[in-house]
């Protein structure tokens, strides 16, 4: 089971690195992040502060776009393309397909964040002369986030085509985001259930403060791994009954 | 057939919804086939008949609204019991980035093939279908024909007790349908079973011990192609020297008479070839030969779509 799954993420990761959008999203926030000490002075240690919000907004803005541009698209385009078939008619289980995806896009992108996160620190450090070892709480909160939306997209794409897709994603992490400040003490149970994504956003401790202790980060990794199953357990259902 | 066939599909079944939710459109109505181990069998029948949605319901890839579906005595409907099958799909494709070699690895991992000998096995099958050449080659360089040559290759990874091929001649220019009959037969000397799902009847017959003809998402016939072709009670005669042309005692007794220089070719009802045979004797004619008549294989065909259809029209219009 692991080998076959194994083999999939593998498959996905390789095929990943040779999209062009990777690369070019890459540069772009290779660009951005030059860039963001140049921008006028608020005073010592405000910059830094400000650095680090605007670096850890950019890689967010990078890793939503790459996410989607690789999970969105992935399961449509091989039912399209009947690359599936000759996944699927091996002693291959569908859930075993879907978690393979995953696993190979979430590996793709923590690749792709900490490629991120060691460029932010290396101008960091050359400009501010501090290595700001915090990012990498902030840039592990936007690997988590974008690891729940991969498995969001995949449970939609087992059903659904790629612009749906994006589109459920979008509106999804919009509504996740927005939650916390919408959902009052008499707001119904569905709104209580539904998914915050805030959890995963630490810009502000991470950029104006000290970062989050320990037992925070936990609670991160849990609420991932939660979120990540749940989406994983749907898309399996949604894709078990599935004619391909 | 054997208790253990190699593939028993029986009492298929398989609908989809309408356009518009409309009612629902039967693509399989009832098919059933059973393959004996280390045989060649052939699904036959026209386009839209049933056979590719027949072979991806034993495949698990769509599934049935009723119907049991085994390989080797186990339900090919769970990946497990798919382990000694390998797939060759109608029009196979691959993710065009990888290259030949790539591909394989990556199927030859799902197929369960281990690390120790999975470049040898890539290197063996590449090879069998003439591609061991193009191993680096990216695969959105390759052509239709080689495309389908590494359907092949990579349905046989793993070296499966049971390949199914959907039409797999399609896309291959002649000298590439030559060797893929011949690797049929070949799978099969090695005892391999394979289940060949084709349109083209003499692909077929080339290499199918036996044959299911399916039609309008039915068994229309089954057995060995040379007993469906036969037709029952008539024989076929040749002869020669009849210097005055047919004897009058044979008037009414031949049918599809046909002179081939000095020989005479004819059918007969298996009742009269006594008769007939006498006849000839006595014009100082001589038998060259005699055989249960066949019939065509398009002929045959045509014959038996055209039925089923008038037989189904007729079903739907009671």
């Amino acid at each position: 089971m692991m080998e076959r799954i194994f083999a999939l993420a593998s498959s996905v990761a390789a095929d990943a690195l040779r999209r062009k959008v990777l690369y070019v999203v890459v540069f772009f926030v290779l660009v951005m992040a030059v860039a963001v000490p140049s921008l006028p002075s608020y005073g010592e240690g405000v910059d830094e502060a400000v650095y680090r919000e605007v670096t850890l907004a950019l890689v967010f803005v990078a890793a939503l776009i790459v996410v989607l541009a690789l999970a969105a698209p992935r399961i449509p385009a091989e039912v399209e393309h009947r690359t599936v078939y000759n996944v699927l008619s091996k002693n291959v289980y569908r859930w075993e397909y879907l978690v393979g995806l995953w696993c190979g896009i979430v590996f793709t992108m923590a690749w792709i964040i900490a490629a991120f996160t060691v460029i932010a620190q290396i101008v960091g450090f050359a400009v501010y002369a501090d290595p700001m070892w915090v990012l990498w709480q902030g840039t592990l909160g936007v690997l988590l986030e974008v690891g729940v939306l991969a498995a969001l997209c995949i449970a939609a794409a087992s059903r659904l085509s790629t612009v749906p897709v994006v589109l459920v994603a979008l509106v999804f992490l919009f509504v996740a985001h927005s939650r916390s400040s919408v959902v009052l003490d008499d707001a119904s149970l569905a709104w209580k259930l539904f998914p915050s994504l805030d959890t995963f956003n630490v810009i502000n401790p991470v950029a104006h403060g000290g970062g989050v202790d320990a037992a925070y980060v936990a609670s991160m990794l849990l609420v991932f791994v939660a979120y990540s199953a749940f989406l994983l357990v749907l898309a399996a259902l949604l894709f078990k009954g599935r004619d391909l | 057939m054997s208790d253990r066939a190699a593939i028993r599909v029986s009492n298929a079944r398989k609908s989809y919804p309408g356009s518009l939710g409309k009612g629902r459109t039967t693509v399989v109505e009832d098919v059933g086939l059973e393959v004996a181990g280390g045989t060649v069998h052939g699904l036959l029948g026209p386009n839209g008949a049933g056979k590719t949605t027949t072979v991806k319901m034993l495949l698990g890839l769509v599934r049935p609204d009723a119907g049991e579906f085994e390989v080797l005595g186990r339900s090919s409907r769970a990946p497990s019991g798919r382990a000694s099958l390998g797939f060759l799909p109608e029009q196979p494709y691959f993710p065009p980035q990888l290259k030949a070699a790539q591909a394989m690895r990556l199927y030859g991992r799902l197929a369960g093939v281990g690390r120790a000998r999975l470049e040898d096995e890539i290197a063996s099958k590449l090879s069998l279908v003439g591609l061991d050449r193009h191993a680096d080659v990216q695969i959105s360089k390759f052509s239709r024909g080689m495309l389908q040559r590494l359907g092949i290759a990579q349905a046989l990874l793993g070296e499966p007790r049971i390949v199914v091929l959907d039409e797999p001649a399609s896309g291959l220019d002649p000298v590439g349908q030559r060797d893929m009959r011949n690797l049929m037969l070949s799978l099969k000397d090695d005892g391999v079973t394979v289940l060949l799902s084709s349109h083209q009847l003499s692909e077929v017959e080339a290499v199918c011990d036996r044959v299911t003809i399916v039609n309008r998402g039915r068994v229309a016939s089954e057995g060995r192609l040379d007993d469906l072709l036969n037709v029952e009670g008539q024989v076929s005669l040749v002869v020669r020297d009849l210097a005055d042309g047919l004897p009058a005692p044979m008037e009414g007794l031949v049918s599809d008479v046909a002179v081939k220089g000095s020989s005479w070719v004819f059918s007969v009802a298996q009742t009269d070839v006594r008769r007939v045979i006498d006849a000839v004797d006595e014009a100082g004619g001589s038998l060259v030969s005699l055989n249960p008549k066949r019939e065509s294989r398009e002929d045959y065909f045509s014959r038996l779509l055209d039925s089923d259809g008038a037989s189904t029209e007729e079903a739907g219009t009671r």
